[in-house]
């Protein structure tokens, strides 16, 4: 047989790019849209609405960044006819993929890039996952999970099968981030003898050999761990400072903690920290909450105090910020506002240098993370 | 000397041969000894100025009502959260001002629970009640402890009197049921009169039930059969009584009682995710006492105290907790003083004054319990007056409470004067037709909960301030032979809360605020009538419907501002018809439910659809020798309706339940 050389070149070719596009963990272009009830575009925004607890109202709602005010509220419901469950808890993307942990129905599940449901884990049944799962991150075709109960579980990004369970030292634990073959996981508190016991503590986990390496001290109540530019930072909720407190970890340096002042949320993109300081003051009736928005310029290790945002509407200074976002494609930030069980919450969205775009109803209670699919 | 014996048959009331005695009821005391009346009792008291509805324990017994929260439904205008099965958690609303304003009262002594502000109404047991009754505003008995004046509404709970049939001087009743999903409940009372002065009976009751109903879970375009577990419940109940009469215008009461009960809290539906572990146990006992006596034609005292009891023990298990156990236990005690006097200076005035000293303590295992000490003092000042047609209430309530912690910092003290009045006017002298009105003041404190629980209390909360106006008309007449009696009652109200106290979320930390409007328009219609056909057989009809407006007020630039209050339908009601035959007495009963939404943005993923359960019931009498029988067959849910009151809290399905009890 003979096979010209230019269709031989662009099989060999294809089939580079495909062993290379699964070896990496670097965002796809390809959207498996399969099973979609509706047409979506190439640009895609998932917000994870969190929900209320016992209400079962967690969803996945989608925005359309290219068609302003274009928002579907539960797109999970649209494309798969059952609920997302209870308090959905972290939404990540991975390859071609989103994976979604909702703690308290305590199940992980894959879904395509039109949010159609491919598999799924349940936990409820397995005493050593029994307390839920808390936060996913992915590396090398697996998704490491954090669970009350101070498990940390290895998934198959595929099949969505444990493949290893890692009981920690800690008790509740929190979000979690990877950088350079390591675990950084928050052991955030515990419940004992009916009471809350702070920690503080983050545990490391080696995950190669998916065994735990020694842990180090941060600030009371670590619960944000979030990886950017090599560096990790955490956000620990020590109710007896005046605010959140941020603090930059150092993987290259022992694991340095260098405390860079207060925060109560952050995002990262463009190669900055974006944060917000939320402070509430009791003392009025109603309780009055001040926003401070600033960020961190990683690179040069420089605070810069000025807010990020150009044209803020008046409400967002004094608003629940519940999460922030970066879309790493075209450098837009949002800011995700809460009116917890009262109402849906709100997305601001800015372009990169600040500017507004829109305001839109995030179509859940408590918008906790949000995805970003670009074609 | 005609004798009056009240016939406590299932039938019904008749306004209109009892009516003198009732107008006089408050005044003068009613020193009902060997009088025989065929009396019928009201449904309602049609001349008080402040809208009291009444349901008696038998009457609902031949509607298949079974439990207290079952009952209290059935009032207008009342809205019961019911968490589902035998062991959850019910409160009362009236007139959506929430479970903190509704006063509960055992036996004319008031029942509290400082710890969570409200009183959970499934630990009552129907057995032992014989009626029930639901004031708004309050009672107009103008000797009850000023307690019973201060909320917005009045439940009251009364127990039955000892009986004796046929002159003996000992009775009793014993009664065995069993029903679905394992429910057997056994209760016994003895009754014994010792002498012409002593009284006395003992009561006990036994419930369990394993709860375990099947429900119908609807996950978007799937529904599944699934069944509830960890709902069990087991109670044990018990109580002594003991009258004494020393003379004929003196009477002492002492009762004792015990409660003790262990459930299963299934807790909310959560999908994906059946695991429930949390267990509850109870206890609660006391001892209360009310002397009541008449000094003169123009004094009438009474004295009443009380010591009450009560423990909870909460326990989960599950890895997220240290040792894989969860466990807490709370412990509250209250000591309770009451003296009030009533004047009639000269007949159509009375003059009522009454004095409450409450001590509330609570410890519990919480790591920031500040063991509190509360001490309340309550003074009412009362005045009734009846001019001819017209019936003035007119009262004061001044509430001074001070409250002690051992670590940190505690609430400021409260005092508090506020007034209620109410009217009631009769313009047809030969009608039985009433005119009323009434204004209401008042507040509830907040609960050791929202005070002191761990980063959520907040001890700067101020009260919660309650307006209730009412304005309504009441009917009732008789006619000729066949129709004993029709009442009608319809009342237009609005109501205010403001202050309110929830949890109000902020970035930082959830904390307990006043921080509410409320706004509530309604109206209440009440209807019963009885009516005798051919071949003795008698028909008693009741029914009620409210319409009910209930909009939150709190701040315009929220979402849910003029929206309708979670759990408030904006249409309910409930009707049942009795029809007792010689040979049997069928019963039918029917409470409805329209939509309403669960949470406060009235959206279409926050409604929860209406509802509507039947009820049908066959029940035959028969005495055998010196015994009464009564055997009843119930099926409840007849139409087998999956409903819940609370959001994934669901209710049973249709269920059955066979009673027989012997009365000598």
């Amino acid at each position: 047989m003979n096979f010209s050389n230019l269709k031989y070149s662009f099989a060999m070719l294809a089939a580079m790019a495909g062993v290379m596009v699964s070896c990496s963990d670097n965002d796809d272009n390809d959207f498996d849209d399969s099973g979609s009830k509706v047409e979506m575009g190439n640009h895609r925004v998932f917000i994870l609405n969190e929900g209320t607890w016992g209400m079962n109202n967690a969803n996945i709602s989608y925005y359309n960044p290219d068609k302003t005010g274009d928002v579907i509220s539960d797109i999970f419901l649209l494309q798969n006819g059952v609920q997302l469950g209870d308090n959905g808890n972290d939404l990540i993307k991975y390859r071609d993929n989103m994976y979604v942990a909702v703690y308290n129905s305590n199940y992980i599940a894959r879904l395509n890039s039109a949010g159609v449901e491919l598999n799924r884990n349940e936990f409820a049944s397995d005493p050593d996952l029994q307390g839920g799962i808390r936060s996913i991150k992915a590396e090398d075709g697996y998704i490491y999970a954090s669970f009350y109960g101070g498990v940390i579980a290895k998934i198959d990004s595929n099949t969505l099968e444990v493949v290893a369970k890692l009981a920690t030292d800690g008790m509740n634990l929190e979000d979690v981030a990877i950088e350079d073959g390591k675990l950084y996981v928050a052991n955030s508190y515990g419940i004992i003898d009916g009471n809350y016991v702070y920690f503080n503590e983050i545990i490391v986990v080696d995950l190669r050999s998916f065994t735990q390496l020694p842990s180090f001290t941060v600030t009371t109540n670590p619960n944000r761990v979030m990886e950017a530019d090599d560096k990790i930072f955490v956000i620990s909720n020590d109710y007896s400072q005046e605010s959140y407190v941020l603090q930059m970890i150092e993987p290259r340096k022992d694991n340095k903690v260098t405390v860079l002042g207060f925060a109560t949320d952050m995002a990262e993109g463009n190669d900055v920290l974006y944060l917000v300081d939320s402070r509430t003051d009791y003392t009025t009736v109603p309780f009055t909450t001040s926003n401070r928005f600033f960020s961190y310029d990683i690179k040069r290790g420089a605070m810069n105090e000025s807010s990020f945002l150009k044209d803020a509407p008046a409400e967002l200074a004094s608003s629940s910020v519940y999460s922030m976002a970066v879309d790493d494609e075209t450098g837009d930030i949002y800011v995700n506002t809460t009116f917890y069980t009262y109402s849906n919450g709100d997305c601001y969205r800015f372009r990169r240098d600040g500017s507004m775009v829109e305001m839109f109803d995030c179509g859940g209670q408590n918008p906790r993370a949000m995805v970003f699919f670009d074609r | 000397m005609t004798k009056v014996k009240f016939l406590l048959g299932i039938s019904a009331m008749s306004i209109a041969c009892v009516q003198p005695m009732f107008s006089q009821e408050s005044i003068d005391s009613l020193v009902l000894e060997d009088v025989t009346v065929t009396a019928r009792r009201p449904s309602a008291k049609i001349t008080a100025g402040t809208p009291v509805q009444m349901l008696y324990a038998d009457n609902l017994s031949s509607l298949g009502v079974n439990d207290l929260a079952d009952a209290v439904r059935r009032f207008a205008g009342v809205n019961v959260k019911d968490y589902g099965g035998l062991g959850g958690l019910k409160t009362v609303s009236v007139r959506n001002m929430g479970a903190a304003h509704t006063g509960v009262c055992y036996d004319g002594v008031p029942v509290s629970n400082c710890q969570g502000g409200q009183i959970d109404i499934g630990r009552f047991s129907l057995d032992n009640v014989e009626m029930l009754s639901l004031a708004v505003g309050q009672d107009n008995d103008p000797l009850q402890p000023a307690k019973l004046y201060s909320s917005a509404a009045v439940l009251n709970i009364s127990t039955a009197k000892p009986k004796f049939n046929r002159g003996k001087n000992f009775g009793g009743r014993v009664e065995v049921k069993g029903g679905s999903f394992g429910y057997v409940n056994t209760s016994a009372r003895l009754s014994r009169k010792f002498s012409d002065k002593w009284t006395g009976s003992v009561d006990g009751i036994f419930m369990r039930a394993d709860g375990n109903y099947p429900f119908r879970l609807v996950n978007g375009k799937v529904t599944t059969t699934e069944r509830r577990i960890n709902s069990d419940i087991t109670s044990w109940q018990t109580e002594a009584n003991l009258f004494f009469n020393p003379s004929e215008d003196s009477e002492l009461k002492i009762k004792g009682y015990y409660y003790s009960s262990v459930r299963g809290l299934p807790g909310a539906v959560t999908l994906y995710n059946p695991v429930s572990t949390e267990r509850l146990w109870d206890r609660n006992a006391f001892v209360q006492t009310v002397f009541t006596t008449r000094l003169s034609s123009k004094w009438r005292l009474r004295a009443t105290a009380k010591y009450n009891y009560g423990f909870n023990r909460d326990r989960e298990t599950g890895n997220q907790f240290s040792g894989g156990v969860y466990k807490d236990v709370h412990l509250q005690q209250e000591g309770m003083l009451s003296a009030s006097a009533q004047f009639v200076p000269f007949r159509g005035l009375s003059v009522s004054m009454a004095q409450d000293g409450y001590y509330n303590t609570l410890s519990s295992t919480m790591s920031e319990c500040p063991f509190p000490r509360r001490f309340t003092s309550l003074t009412v000042a009362s005045a009734r007056w009846t001019p001819g047609p017209v019936d003035i209430t007119a009262t004061l309530v001044n509430t001074f409470i001070t409250e002690h912690v051992r670590k940190g910092d505690g609430p400021d003290d409260i005092e508090r004067l506020l007034p209620s009045v109410s009217v009631s006017y009769r313009p047809f002298k030969n009608e039985e037709f009433y005119v009323r009105g009434m204004f209401k003041e008042s507040f509830r404190v907040p609960s050791f909960n929202d005070l002191y629980y761990e980063r959520l209390g907040n001890v700067n909360l101020r009260p919660e301030r309650a307006k209730e106006y009412d304005l309504g008309v009441t009917y009732t007449r008789s006619l000729g032979s066949w129709l004993d009696y029709l009442t009608v009652t319809a009342d237009g109200y609005y109501n205010t809360v403001h202050d309110k106290i929830v949890a109000f979320p902020t970035t930082y930390a959830w904390h307990m605020a006043n921080y509410g409007r409320v706004i509530i328009r309604g109206i209440d219609v009440t209807l019963a009538a009885a009516v005798r056909l051919p071949r003795n057989i008698s028909v008693v009809v009741t029914g009620s419907y409210t319409l009910q407006e209930a909009l939150d007020k709190t701040s315009r630039t929220t979402k849910n501002y003029g929206q309708q209050l979670p759990y408030t339908p904006r249409n309910s009601g409930n009707a049942g018809v009795t029809l007792a035959m010689p040979w049997i007495t069928v019963g039918y009963s029917l409470v409805g439910v329209g939509e309403k939404y669960f949470m406060s943005q009235n959206i279409p993923a926050n409604l929860i659809k209406g509802y509507i359960e039947q009820n049908i019931t066959l029940s035959r009498e028969f005495t055998a020798g010196k015994t009464d029988i009564t055997l009843r067959g119930e099926i409840i849910n007849l139409a087998d309706a999956h409903y819940e009151v609370i959001k994934y809290y669901p209710m049973p399905g249709r269920s059955w339940r066979l009673t027989a009890s012997l009365k000598f």
